[in-house]
């Protein structure tokens, strides 16, 4: 099964990691691993999201960056 | 001045002149910064009645609706009005009171975490933890919910945030709608360019037009380029239903134009659509002779589901008044789909002297065209949308995504409150009907003149009819025929009501039906075994429709509507 890694920029706000993990999975992704950090400026969640799914990764990103505290969403395939 | 009369001026400042809710111990400092306002506030019998209410106000009227729960179960009870807004793209927010946040996380009286549990169903969210967030949150809300494609927000607000003093926060001042994207030249230069080559071409119409503001633009594209159009469910309305280039509905209960245009077309120009099962049939053999041309404001939507060759995200309006500049050449084709139209039109010679529904449903179309229409779930809401004469998409309030049951007759109340002068009729069915029936009492306490049709025929007649087709006859609990009478029940509610089971009566009833100054009921009853048709079924593509055993092609269906 195809798998994806996406860097994402969140909002450090309540119910981001939720709804980004959520949508995921939703979506038809599992959640492979998940690693993430907020940095000095403190409102941002800086996350590193690997999964895998038999839908492309455009269909997932495409569905992240629908979400408001979603300020940024790349995915490539996992090395 | 605290939170919640702050809160009060603020959704003064956004516009909001009605809101439907129903009070509990969170909210109640909400509910007391209300009283003497200047919004009108709508008492429901039922909270998931208050956000059915909202969403048919918005629906009808563009605005944005707004519903009030308290926490807990008033807030779980939203929760399908709220889930209704999301996949049918309505402009809500839900507010709800949540218990105080000392009391947060420790399984407190009516604390539920309706934050969370609509995380899947609602477009944003804001848990309001200190009254400082609280000026966001509102104009964060509004701002949403309305732009690029709606949906619901919900604010969940801690008691004991309502009642913080907020003399300090500025004085609310709504945020503009997000501006349209504009769609890139390259994009539409391909299109113009793959249906200029077309021979075959149908335009595929769905509810982003009406959201887009983009009716005008869509006819204006039809009538220019002569292309024949298939609707969807939601994309009912954008074109006449009388208009010469209109094939009706596609999908498992489309017509037989409809269904074979989209079969055999070569280019498919989708407008506001996405492919839906319900629309498509079984996909991989959906328009399988066709290039697709996407059109939505929605980038998600483009690809999702079917590959697009032209995709084109953007204002609907720029893209159609551009593509109306195309003139295919496809008159053979044209003819080809107007010629099935002819002959494969409805039918409404039922024979048997009992109601036939959807003869009964363009007869009163007939005689209210300008009425907004607000559905519940079934057959009867099938037959609405196949039947029914509409001119405007505004106009025809269906819960399409989500198929909730009860969704009518709030939204009814809703949509009445939204247009004071306009005829709204409820169309229901004897299951739906009963899981909302309790907002009878708010129709006749605020005196709404809702005409309801309730299409009465004993059974859960949907799920009756698949069980006669493809489960054997086997009819698991799909039996009403234990009903309520339905009009007495009205009458106990103060709703004015008559009932009619004759083809022959049809007439008169509607007559008193209209006639009747305030709220008023049709009982009608029809035979339990009448099907929907055609019908597509499951994991069969769209040419492969069940037709009504009794059907005959004929040379002009509406000859045979009884006078």
């Amino acid at each position: 099964m195809p798998r994806y890694q996406l860097d994402l920029t969140l909002r450090r706000a309540e119910g981001a990691l939720g709804r980004v993990i959520g949508t995921a999975e939703r979506r038809g992704f599992r959640p492979l691993s998940v690693d993430g950090e907020t940095r000095e400026d403190g409102d941002r969640w800086y996350l590193r999201l690997s999964v895998e799914g038999e839908r492309s990764a455009e269909f997932l990103t495409a569905q992240l960056e629908k979400l408001y505290d979603c300020l940024a969403v790349e995915a490539m395939p996992c090395p | 001045m605290n939170a919640a009369q702050w809160l009060v001026r603020a959704l003064e400042a956004e516009g909001v002149d009605t809101l439907f809710g129903y009070p509990g111990g969170a909210i109640m400092p909400f509910y007391d910064a209300l009283y003497g306002s200047a919004l009108k506030h709508i008492l429901v019998r039922h909270e998931q009645g208050a956000a059915f209410a909202a969403n048919g106000y918005a629906r009808a009227s563009g605005k944005v609706g707004v519903c009030v729960a308290t926490s807990g179960p008033g807030a779980t009870n939203l929760v399908t009005g709220i889930a209704d807004a999301m996949f049918d793209s309505v402009p809500m927010v839900a507010i709800t009171g949540q218990v105080p946040t000392h009391l947060m996380g420790t399984d407190a009286f009516q604390e539920v975490d309706v934050f969370g549990m609509t995380l899947p169903v609602v477009k944003h969210s804001f848990l309001v933890r200190s009254v400082d967030e609280l000026p966001q949150a509102v104009g964060e809300a509004f701002r949403l919910a309305r732009s690029g494609r709606p949906g619901p927000v919900l604010i969940d607000l801690p008691k004991n945030v309502q009642t913080v003093d907020a003399t300090h926060l500025p004085a609310h001042a709504p945020a503009a709608t997000d501006a349209v994207p504009q769609p890139q030249t390259h994009t539409l230069r391909a299109a113009l360019e793959l249906l200029s080559k077309a021979r075959r071409p149908l335009a595929y119409a769905g509810g982003g037009i009406a959201l887009a503001d983009a009716v005008a633009e869509f006819r204006t594209f039809v009538e220019a380029t002569e292309i024949p159009a298939v609707l969807t469910l939601r994309g009912i309305g954008a074109l006449p239903a009388t208009h010469p280039l209109n094939l009706g509905m596609l999908g498992m209960h489309g017509t037989q134009a409809a269904n074979l245009a989209v079969q055999e077309c070569d280019a498919l120009v989708v407008i506001g659509a996405r492919f839906d099962d319900r629309a498509t049939g079984k996909l991989s053999e959906f328009a399988p002779h066709a290039k697709v041309i996407h059109l939505d404001l929605d980038a998600a939507e483009i690809g999702k589901l079917r590959a697009a060759e032209v995709g084109v995200r953007g204002d609907l309006r720029s893209s159609l008044d551009l593509l109306a500049t195309v003139r295919p050449d496809c008159a053979h084709w044209r003819e080809h789909c107007l010629d099935n139209k002819r002959r494969l039109g409805f039918r409404y010679d039922a024979p048997g002297p009992g109601v036939y529904a959807p003869a009964l449903l363009k007869r009163l179309s007939q005689r209210v065209p300008a009425a907004i229409v607000s559905c519940d779930v079934g057959q009867h809401q099938m037959w609405v949308a196949q039947h029914w004469q509409f001119n405007d998409p505004r106009k025809h309030l269906t819960s399409g995504s989500l198929g909730a049951m009860g969704f009518g007759l709030p939204a009814a109340m809703g949509a009445q409150l939204a247009m004071p002068d306009a005829q709204v009729i409820c169309v229901s069915g004897d299951g739906s009907f009963m899981m909302n029936v309790q907002e009878l009492a708010t129709l006749v306490r605020y005196r709404l003149p809702v005409k309801i049709v309730l299409l009465d025929n004993q059974r859960l007649g949907m799920v009756r009819q698949w069980q006669e087709l493809f489960f054997a006859g086997r009819y698991s609990e799909t039996d009403l025929s234990d009903n309520p009478d339905f009009a007495a029940l009205a009458r106990a509610f103060g709703v004015e009501a008559m009932f009619v089971d004759c083809a022959a009566d049809v007439n008169d009833a509607l007559d008193r039906l209209l006639a009747s100054d305030g709220p008023a009921l049709l009982h009608v009853a029809i035979d339990a075994m009448a099907n929907v048709w055609p019908l597509v079924p499951p994991n069969r593509n769209n040419a492969q429709m069940l037709l009504d055993p009794q059907t005959l092609e004929m040379e002009d269906a509406d000859a045979a509507l009884p006078t």
